[in-house]
């Protein structure tokens, strides 16, 4: 199954259209459901739902062998978290679906390192979508305790500071 | 934030946040104090100057020595009022910034203590602003 989620603050009907045309003109190997939004476009070549509480959209997520969404930084993570391949197409200023075109750049930078695939618009999704199917993501290695241990210094010696 | 516990667990806090959720949530795991400010954005003057008077409140009440924000407007405000209160100022960027300082980053950053990047091209590009690695 691939898991299709627009997050739950606002539809991204150009997204799920393009999804849903790419698979009206020829089928994938995997079936897709798609979480639309409240009053989002109605996919006629996929299963889909407005929202999911989180414990059902985690569910999802952990049986989709692959995830397509917008490019926000919470997407992206929950991916890389999860393990599984995901395609990203950023919202865009020009046409309401956002406030600024930073998704542009996040999505280009998680795309460079390998760890997501991009379309920059819907014009890219079939090829994506294709390349979906056999996509390896490169995992990303969070490292914590790199801040944790300057954030300590900083606040122990402010205390020592103090006393 | 809270994943940086290792690094303040040992000392006096406060939490301020937005959401009345997660204040229960943190209440209840940390015990201690947890204010919410509500949230607000420039669309709602009217909430705007609410949520800045309760920020002025709570660091009259608190007086911290440090403030540890990782944004965004209110995280940013925060810092800023407290540093004219003469707290020091930590400014941790979020992850989402993938190639400069987010728009309260680049505001805090003249004034902060400590500015952390997640990402470390936007370290280099800015003075005084480290990359240690990333939270996520």
């Amino acid at each position: 199954m691939i898991f299709l989620t627009v997050g739950t603050q606002f539809p991204f009907d150009r997204l799920v259209r393009a999804v849903d045309e790419a698979l009206g003109r020829s089928a994938l190997d995997d079936e897709v459901l798609a979480q639309v939004g409240h009053r989002g476009y109605r996919p006629r070549h996929m299963k889909w739902v407005e929202t999911l509480e989180r414990e059902a959209f985690g569910e999802r997520v952990a049986r989709a062998r692959a995830l397509v969404g917008h490019a926000g930084v919470g997407t992206i993570l929950t991916a890389l978290e999860a393990g599984k391949p995901l395609l990203v197409m950023p919202r865009l200023r020009r046409y309401g679906e956002i406030v600024n075109n930073h998704q542009v750049v996040t999505a280009r930078k998680f795309a460079e390192l390998g760890h997501v695939l991009m379309a920059h618009d819907e014009r890219e999704i079939p090829a994506q979508l294709a390349a979906l199917e056999s996509f390896v993501p490169v995992p990303r290695h969070a490292n914590p305790g790199g801040i944790v241990a300057r954030l300590k210094a900083f606040l122990d010696r402010v205390a020592d500071g103090r006393r | 934030m809270l994943q940086t516990e290792r690094a303040w667990s040992g000392h006096d806090i406060v939490f301020v946040t937005t959401g009345g959720m997660v204040a229960e949530r943190l209440r209840g795991q940390y015990g201690v104090p947890v204010y919410v400010v509500g949230e607000s954005n420039r669309e709602h003057p009217l909430k705007v100057l609410r949520v800045l008077g309760r920020c002025v409140d709570i660091l009259l009440q608190e007086r911290p020595d440090v403030v540890v924000s990782t944004g965004a407007a209110h995280g940013c405000l925060l810092c800023l009022l407290g540093k004219l209160a003469g707290a020091k100022v930590v400014w941790i960027d979020s992850i989402a910034n993938v190639e400069r300082l987010s728009l309260s980053g680049r505001t805090v950053q003249p004034f902060a203590d400590l500015v952390i990047s997640q990402w470390p091209g936007v370290a280099t590009a800015y003075r005084r602003v480290e990359y240690h690695g990333a939270l996520v």
